[in-house]
C-alpha cells in the first residue's frame, strides 16, 4: 500500500513537472498582459511537429538540434499568435483576444491535421535504447522512467533559464517594467508592442521547449494534444496562481499526484473527478491561487 | 500608423493564405466538397454521398475511405457510369460531408445539409459515436407520417460498434462482427498455444473501443477460457501510460489485447517496452490495425495481431489497395475496403431499384434504394461473398483473416476455417 503511494507519487511528480512547465506559459502572459492565450498549447504541439520535421529531415543530427529548432518555431508562433490575436484587437474587449486565440488553437491543429493526415506521428525517444532494453531504473520495489527524469531536469533547466531572462537581463527587466506599470515604461522609452512581441516569442521559444519535451515523453503525437495540453496548462495556472511561475510549478505538481493516486487506487474513472474538484476546491477556498497574490 | 497598417494587411493576407491551404480538401464541417476528378459542370450526374472523418482525430479514417471513394467512381464511370431504370447511363458524382468525429453534432448537421441536396443514398460515417446519434435522425418506421425523420439511406462501411443498423430501417451497414471476430480468434489461440491469461486495456471514453472491449473482447477471452488478470483503462488523449502498464505489467498475462485506437495504441505499447514487459502475444482492436499505428509505432507494434475483413490476400483486393495507395494516397483496409464494396453493389442495384436518377425523383429514388437495399441477400466484396441479415435490421457476415504487422507492414496470419474456401490466398 505504502509502496503503491510513493510509487504513484513519484510518477505524479515527474509527469506533474510537464504539466507546470506548460502552466508557466499561460501563467507568464496572463502576469504581462492579463490575458489568456489559449493558443499556448498548440504553439508548443505546432513546434513540436516543426522539431520533429527538422529531426527526418537530419535524423544524424544530435537531438538538441530539433530540440532548438522546435523553440525557435515556437518563438515565430508565439510572435504570430501575438499580430493575429493580440496586437490588433481593441484593448477594451477582455473576450476578443480569449477568443481569437481558441481560434488560434483550432487553426494549427487542423494545419497540423492536414499535414500528418490525422495520424499520430512517431517522435524519438529522449533516452535512445532498443526496444524491450527497459528505460527504468530505481531502488528497491520503485521505479522512475529515465526519460521523465531527463524531462524533469530540462523542465527545471527551463525555468531557471527563463528566471535569469526575466530577473538578470535588460529583456526582462523591460518585461517587467510592461506588465508592472506600462505608462511609466513607455515614459523611459520602453515599447509596449515591441515588449508584447518579446514576451511572445519568449513564452513560444517556453512552448517549444515543452511540446517537444512532452511529444519526445510520449513518444507519438497528434494535433488533438494542443486542446488537452490547453486543458491541463489552464487548471495548473489557475490552481497555482494566475501570473505566478512558483505558483505553475506548484500546481503542476499538485495535479500530477492527485491524478496518478487517484488513477492508481481508484482508476481511470475517477482521475480527472479528482483533478478538477481540486481546481474547484481551490477556486472556493484561495481564489487567487495557491500563490497568487489576491486582487483588489 | 502607416507601418502599423501595412502589417496588419500583411498579417491579414498570410492569415488568408493559411486558411487556404488548410481548407485545401478539409470540409467545412457541412458543406460537401467537391470532389476531385467531379464530371464536367453542368453534365447530368448521379450524386451520392459519403459522411466521413475529414477533419480532426478521426480524419486519417476519413480520408482513407474518401481516397477509396473516389477510386471506385473513377472506376464506374471510366466504365460509363450506373445504369437506370430507363437504360440511361449517368456517371457518378460523389459528395464528401465532414461528419466531425468524434463529436456528433457536425455529423448531424451534415446530414441534414445531405438531406436538402439531391444524393441519392449516403456511405459512411466512420465513427459509432456519429452513426448512433445520425441514424438516430433518420425515420424508425416506414410509411408512418407521424414519424418525421429523415428518409435518406445510409449504407455504412466504418462505424462497427454492433447493433447500430437497427436504429433505423433507412440503415445499412457493411462491417463485419466483432463478437464473432474476437470469439473466434481467442478460442484459435486458446486451441494452438498454452496461453491462458490476459490482460485488456481499454480507451473508455470513445464508443467504439469501450463497447468492442465489453462486449467482445472480455466475453471472447472468458468463454475461450481465458483468466482476465488485468483491465485497465485510459482516455483517448491520453499521454501517460505508466500506471496502466505497470499494472499489467505486474500481472504478467500472456496475451496483452488494447482495446484503443492507434495513438493511444502507440503510447500504451511503448511504455510497455520501457517498462521491459513483452507479451507473447498482442492482440489490437479492428481499428488500430492501420496504417496509422504503423506509422506511429513501427517498433511497438511488430508482431501485434488483429481481425480484419481486408487483407490484400487476392488480386482484385491487392489491386484496389495497390490503385488506392499510389494513385489516390490512401490506404485500404477494414474500414475504408467496404466503401469499394458498396459503390460496387449499388453500381448494378440502381437499374434494378427502379432509380430514375432525376431531380425531381430524388425522394423516390433514395426510396427504391433503400427497398432494394433491403431486398438484396448477398453482395460480392474484396475478400468473398457478403451476406446481409436483414433480420438483424440491415448489418451482413462478410469472410474475415487475422493480420499480423510483421516488418512495418500487414500480413495474413491466420484465415479460420469457415471463410477458407472463399478467401483465395495470394
Amino acid at each position: 500500500m505504502i509502496t503503491d503511494i510513493v510509487q504513484q507519487l513519484l510518477n505524479g511528480v515527474l509527469v506533474g513537472s510537464t504539466y507546470a512547465l506548460i502552466g508557466i506559459g499561460f501563467t507568464l502572459i496572463w502576469g504581462f498582459m492579463r490575458r489568456f492565450n489559449v493558443a499556448y498549447g498548440a504553439t508548443a504541439i505546432g513546434a513540436a511537429f516543426l522539431g520533429l520535421a527538422a529531426h527526418r529531415a537530419a535524423p544524424s543530427l544530435p537531438l538538441v538540434v530539433p530540440f532548438l529548432v522546435a523553440m525557435a518555431g515556437g518563438a515565430i508562433l508565439g510572435y504570430a499568435v501575438d499580430l493575429v490575436s493580440f496586437r490588433y484587437l481593441p484593448k477594451d474587449y477582455e473576450l476578443a483576444p480569449l477568443m481569437s486565440t481558441l481560434g488560434v488553437l483550432f487553426l494549427v491543429e487542423e494545419a497540423i491535421n492536414h499535414t500528418t493526415e490525422g495520424r499520430p506521428q512517431d517522435f524519438p525517444a529522449l533516452i535512445q535504447t532498443s526496444l524491450h532494453t527497459g528505460q527504468l531504473f530505481g531502488t528497491g520495489p520503485y521505479f522512475v522512467r529515465g526519460d521523465y527524469v531527463v524531462v524533469f531536469v530540462l523542465s527545471v533547466g527551463v525555468v531557471a533559464g527563463l528566471y535569469w531572462v526575466l530577473f538578470r537581463t535588460r529583456l526582462g527587466l523591460a518585461l517587467r517594467a510592461t506588465a508592472q506599470q506600462p505608462v511609466a515604461a513607455q515614459l523611459v522609452g520602453i515599447s509596449p508592442i515591441r515588449s508584447d512581441a518579446q514576451a511572445f516569442m519568449l513564452t513560444g521559444a517556453l512552448a517549444g521547449a515543452a511540446g517537444m519535451l512532452l511529444s519526445m515523453g510520449v513518444g507519438t503525437a497528434t494535433a488533438e494534444l494542443a486542446t488537452s495540453y490547453t486543458v491541463r496548462g489552464l487548471t495548473v495556472a489557475v490552481i497555482g496562481g494566475l501570473g505566478s511561475i512558483p505558483g505553475a510549478i506548484v500546481g503542476g505538481l499538485v495535479i500530477g499526484v492527485i491524478e496518478f493516486e487517484a488513477l492508481g487506487f481508484l482508476g481511470i474513472g475517477y482521475r480527472d473527478i479528482f483533478a478538477y474538484l481540486a481546481l474547484f476546491a481551490v477556486l472556493v477556498v484561495r481564489p487567487q491561487g495557491l500563490l497568487g497574490r489576491r486582487v483588489g | 500608423m502607416r507601418g502599423i497598417r501595412r502589417r496588419f494587411v500583411l498579417m491579414i493576407g498570410v492569415l488568408a493564405l493559411v486558411l487556404a491551404a488548410c481548407g485545401e480538401g478539409g470540409g467545412d464541417g457541412n458543406g460537401p466538397e467537391a470532389a476531385p476528378k467531379a464530371p464536367a459542370a453542368g453534365k447530368e450526374t448521379l450524386k451520392i454521398g459519403g459522411l466521413w472523418a475529414m477533419t480532426g482525430i478521426g480524419q486519417s479514417f476519413g480520408k482513407n475511405a474518401s481516397a477509396v471513394f473516389q477510386m471506385a467512381i473513377d472506376e464506374i464511370n471510366a466504365q460509363g457510369g450506373v445504369e437506370l431504370a430507363d437504360g440511361r447511363k449517368l456517371p457518378l458524382e460523389g459528395m464528401v460531408y465532414d461528419e466531425g468525429c468524434p463529436s456528433p453534432e457536425p455529423g448531424i448537421a451534415a446530414t441534414r445539409k445531405a438531406a436538402g441536396d439531391p444524393v441519392v443514398i449516403m456511405l459512411g460515417p466512420n465513427c459509432s459515436s456519429v452513426a448512433e446519434p445520425v441514424f438516430g435522425i433518420l425515420q424508425k418506421t416506414l410509411d408512418d407520417p407521424n414519424d418525421t425523420g429523415l428518409q435518406l439511406p445510409f449504407f455504412t462501411d466504418g462505424a462497427i460498434k454492433a447493433g447500430l443498423a437497427k436504429i433505423s430501417p433507412w440503415a445499412f451497414r457493411n462491417v463485419p462482427s466483432e463478437a464473432e471476430m474476437y470469439g473466434v480468434l481467442f478460442q484459435h489461440l486458446k486451441d494452438t498455444t498454452s496461453y491462458k491469461t490476459v490482460g485488456l486495456g481499454t480507451e473508455i471514453d470513445f464508443a467504439h473501443s469501450k463497447s468492442t472491449a465489453d462486449n467482445a473482447i472480455k466475453p471472447a477471452a472468458e468463454k475461450a477460457g481465458f483468466t482476465l488478470v488485468a483491465d485497465e483503462g485510459w482516455k483517448l488523449t491520453d499521454t501517460d501510460f505508466s500506471t496502466q502498464a505497470s499494472k499489467i505489467r505486474e500481472a504478467k498475462p500472456d496475451v496483452v489485447v488494447t482495446a484503443s485506437h492507434p495513438f493511444t495504441t502507440c503510447g500504451f505499447l511503448k511504455e510497455l517496452g520501457r517498462q521491459g514487459f513483452a507479451p507473447k502475444a498482442l492482440v489490437a482492436l479492428t481499428s488500430s490495425l492501420t496504417a496509422e499505428t504503423i506509422e506511429g509505432c513501427p517498433k511497438e507494434a511488430e508482431g501485434m495481431i488483429g481481425p480484419s475483413s481486408f487483407a490484400p490476400v487476392n488480386p482484385e483486393a491487392a489491386a484496389v489497395a495497390d490503385k488506392v495507395a499510389k494513385e489516390y494516397s490512401g490506404f485500404v483496409d477494414i474500414h475504408s475496403a467496404p466503401v469499394y464494396e458498396n459503390l460496387m453493389l449499388l453500381k448494378d442495384l440502381f437499374k434494378s431499384a427502379g432509380v430514375e436518377g432525376r431531380p425531381d425523383t430524388v425522394a423516390q429514388d433514395r426510396r427504391r434504394i433503400r427497398d432494394q437495399l433491403e431486398k438484396t441477400t448477398e453482395f460480392k466484396g474484396l475478400l468473398g461473398t457478403i451476406k446481409f441479415h436483414h433480420e438483424l435490421g440491415g448489418e451482413v457476415e462478410k469472410p474475415w483473416l487475422v493480420s499480423q504487422v510483421k516488418g512495418g507492414k500487414f500480413v495474413l496470419q491466420w484465415v479460420p476455417p469457415q471463410f477458407e474456401a472463399v478467401i483465395e490466398k495470394s
